[in-house]
C-alpha cells in the first residue's frame, strides 16, 4: 500500500518534471486556436501542408524564435532571416498569415502544444484522414455542382460560387470576393493541402463562415477531385465574365430608361413649347390657310 | 482599433442619432418632413433625375434588406447561376440608373438657378453621401462580385451581431476596401438622416410610387422652415 502511494507520487512528480521541462503544459484554449487557425496549412507529424510539419519544430529553432515568428511571420520573413526565409521557399512563397488575435504568451503556448504532441506517436493535429481512393468522374461532378451551389452543402456552409469562378465556369462567371480557384489544386501542390484547407478554411473572411457551418469530408473530397480537374483542364486562367456582366448592366439600364421615358410619355413638360412645336407640325402637314393665326 | 470604432461602435452611434432626432424633429417641427419639392420651379430636369434615381435607389435598397432579412432564400434562388446572373445584372442596371438619376439631379441643382436658390448645405451633403454610396456600390458589383450572395453570408451575421447588442466584427474585418467604405458610408447617411431631406421617406405615401405626377408648389421661407437647430 505504502509503496504504491510512493510509486505514485514519484510518478506524478516524474509526470510534473516532464511538464514543467516542456514549458507549461499546453491549455485547452492553445489546442482550441491550433484546431480553429493552425491545422489547416500545418500538421504535427503527418507532413507539410502549405506550412511546415511541426513535428519536432524545437529542434530546428529555439522557443524565442518560434515565439517571435509565430506573433509576425511576414514581418520575420521579410527581415531577411535565414530560417524564416527557408520556410518561405518551402511554402513556394506563401506568406503565413499574422494569427488573429496573437500574443506572446499564446504564441507560447501553441509552441507547448507542438512540444507535446510532437512526442507523442501520433498527435491528433497528424492530419486528416481523407481517404485515398482514387477520385472518379462523379466525384468531379459532384463537386462541380457543390463548388456552383446546384447541390447545397450538408451543413448548409456557402457555396463557392459566391467568391470564386474558375475556368469552364460559364454565363458572368463566379464571384470575385475571393481569388480565382482555377489553379489552387496546383499552387497548394496536391490532395492533402487542398483537402486541409477545405476542411477548415484558414482565410480571415472565410473562417467565422466555416467555422458555424463546416464541409464534410465526403464533399471536402468531391471538391479537391472538381479543382484537380479545372487545374488539369483549365490551363488558362479563367475567362473573365465581368465585361459581359458589365454590358448587360449597361444594355439594361438604357432599355430601363427608355422605359421610363415611354411610360410618363404624357408627362406634364411645359405649357407654351408643346404648342409651338404642334403648330409647326401643323404648318407642314395641313394646309396652310386652315392655320393661320392672327400673327401669321 | 479602427475596425472596432467603424464595425462596433458607428453603427450604435448612428442609429442612436437616427433614433433621437427623428423622434424629436417629428415631434418639434412635424412640418419640416418633407423633401420640398422644387418640381415646379423645373420640370424637364427634375423628371431624369427624380423618376430614374428613386426607382434605381428603391429596388437596390430592398434587394440589400432581403440580403439582410431573408438570407436563406437569396442564397437559395443564387443556387442556380443563371437566377444569380439575373439578380446581379439587374441590380447592377438599377444602380447604373440610380447614378444616372444623381447626377441630374446635382447637374438641375447647379445649373437652375431656380432650384439653387432652394439648395440647402445639408442638400449637398446628401448628394455627396449618396454619390459615394452608389459609385461605391457599382464598384463593389463590378469588382468584388457577387455580393448578392457573400452578403448573405457575411454581412448579414455582422448586422444580426449588432442587433444582438454581441458585435462580431471577424464578419468584417477582411473584407475589401471598397466594401468597407461601402459600409461605413451607409451608416454615415443613417447617422445624417435625420438632419436631411432624406426624412421624407418615412413619411412618404406609398401611392406615390404610381400616382400621377403633381405640380407642388410652396410659398414658405425655406430658410426658417428648414433648418434644424
Amino acid at each position: 500500500m505504502r509503496k504504491t502511494v510512493h510509486t505514485r507520487m514519484a510518478g506524478l512528480a516524474l509526470a510534473l518534471l516532464a511538464a514543467s521541462a516542456a514549458g507549461q503544459a499546453p491549455s485547452e484554449e492553445a489546442y482550441d486556436y491550433f484546431a480553429l487557425n493552425c491545422k489547416s496549412c500545418h500538421t504535427i507529424g503527418g507532413g507539410a501542408l502549405t506550412g511546415p510539419d511541426l513535428k519536432g519544430a524545437l529542434d530546428r529553432a529555439n522557443r524565442d524564435w518560434l515565439v517571435k515568428f509565430i506573433q509576425h511571420p511576414k514581418a520575420v520573413i521579410d527581415s531577411g532571416d535565414a530560417y524564416g526565409q527557408s520556410i518561405f521557399r518551402d511554402a513556394r512563397g506563401v506568406y503565413m498569415p499574422d494569427p488573429p488575435g496573437m500574443t506572446a504568451a499564446l504564441a507560447d503556448k501553441l509552441v507547448d502544444v507542438m512540444e507535446v504532441e510532437g512526442a507523442l506517436e501520433k498527435s491528433r493535429f497528424a492530419g486528416l484522414q481523407i481517404s485515398d481512393r482514387p477520385l472518379t468522374a462523379a466525384d468531379v461532378d459532384f463537386g462541380r455542382e457543390l463548388f456552383r451551389g446546384e447541390v447545397p452543402f450538408a451543413s448548409g456552409a456557402p457555396a463557392c460560387f459566391s467568391c470564386h469562378t474558375l475556368a469552364g465556369a460559364g454565363g458572368f462567371g463566379g464571384g470575385q470576393l475571393g481569388p480565382d480557384l482555377t489553379a489552387v489544386y496546383a499552387r497548394l501542390e496536391g490532395r492533402k493541402a487542398l483537402a486541409a484547407w477545405l476542411s477548415s478554411p484558414p482565410s480571415e473572411i472565410m473562417t467565422p463562415i466555416y467555422r458555424a457551418t463546416p464541409i464534410e469530408s465526403e464533399e471536402v473530397l468531391a471538391l479537391t477531385a472538381y479543382l484537380k480537374d479545372t487545374s488539369a483542364t483549365g490551363q488558362e486562367a479563367a475567362s473573365n465574365g465581368t465585361l459581359a456582366f458589365l454590358l448587360t448592366g449597361f444594355t439594361l439600364a438604357a432599355l430601363i430608361l427608355v422605359l421610363f421615358d415611354l411610360a410618363w410619355r404624357d408627362r406634364y413638360v411645359a405649357t407654351r413649347a408643346p404648342l409651338v412645336a404642334l403648330r409647326h407640325a401643323a404648318e407642314h402637314t395641313i394646309k396652310p390657310t386652315a392655320l393661320e393665326g392672327p400673327h401669321s | 482599433m479602427s475596425d472596432t470604432l467603424l464595425f462596433g461602435v458607428l453603427p450604435y452611434l448612428a442609429v442612436g442619432i437616427f433614433l433621437i432626432v427623428t423622434i424629436q424633429r417629428y415631434r418639434q417641427r412635424t412640418f419640416t418632413y418633407s423633401s420640398l419639392s422644387s418640381q415646379f420651379l423645373e420640370n424637364k430636369k427634375h423628371f431624369w433625375g427624380s423618376v430614374p434615381f428613386h426607382y434605381g435607389i428603391l429596388f437596390v435598397l430592398f434587394l440589400h434588406l432581403a440580403g439582410l432579412v431573408i438570407p436563406d432564400m437569396i442564397l437559395a434562388w443564387n443556387a442556380v447561376p443563371l437566377r444569380l446572373f439575373v439578380t446581379e445584372a439587374t441590380g447592377l442596371a438599377m444602380a447604373l440608373i440610380a447614378l444616372v438619376g444623381l447626377v441630374n439631379i446635382v447637374l438641375r441643382r447647379m445649373q437652375v438657378s431656380k432650384a439653387r436658390t432652394v439648395t440647402t448645405p445639408s442638400d449637398w451633403i446628401v448628394y455627396a453621401l449618396l454619390g459615394v454610396q452608389i459609385v461605391t456600390g457599382i464598384g463593389v458589383a463590378i469588382f468584388h462580385g457577387w455580393g448578392s450572395s457573400w452578403f448573405a453570408t457575411s454581412l448579414t451575421p455582422w448586422f444580426w451581431s449588432l442587433v444582438r447588442l454581441e458585435p462580431e466584427l471577424s464578419y468584417v474585418s477582411a473584407l475589401p476596401f471598397l466594401v468597407k467604405l461601402h459600409v461605413v458610408n451607409a451608416w454615415l447617411l443613417i447617422g445624417f438622416f435625420p438632419f436631411t431631406r432624406l426624412v421624407h421617406v418615412l413619411v412618404v405615401p406609398n401611392q406615390y410610387l404610381w400616382r400621377r405626377t403633381q405640380v407642388v408648389i410652396w410659398n414658405h421661407d425655406r430658410h426658417t422652415t428648414r433648418s434644424v437647430d
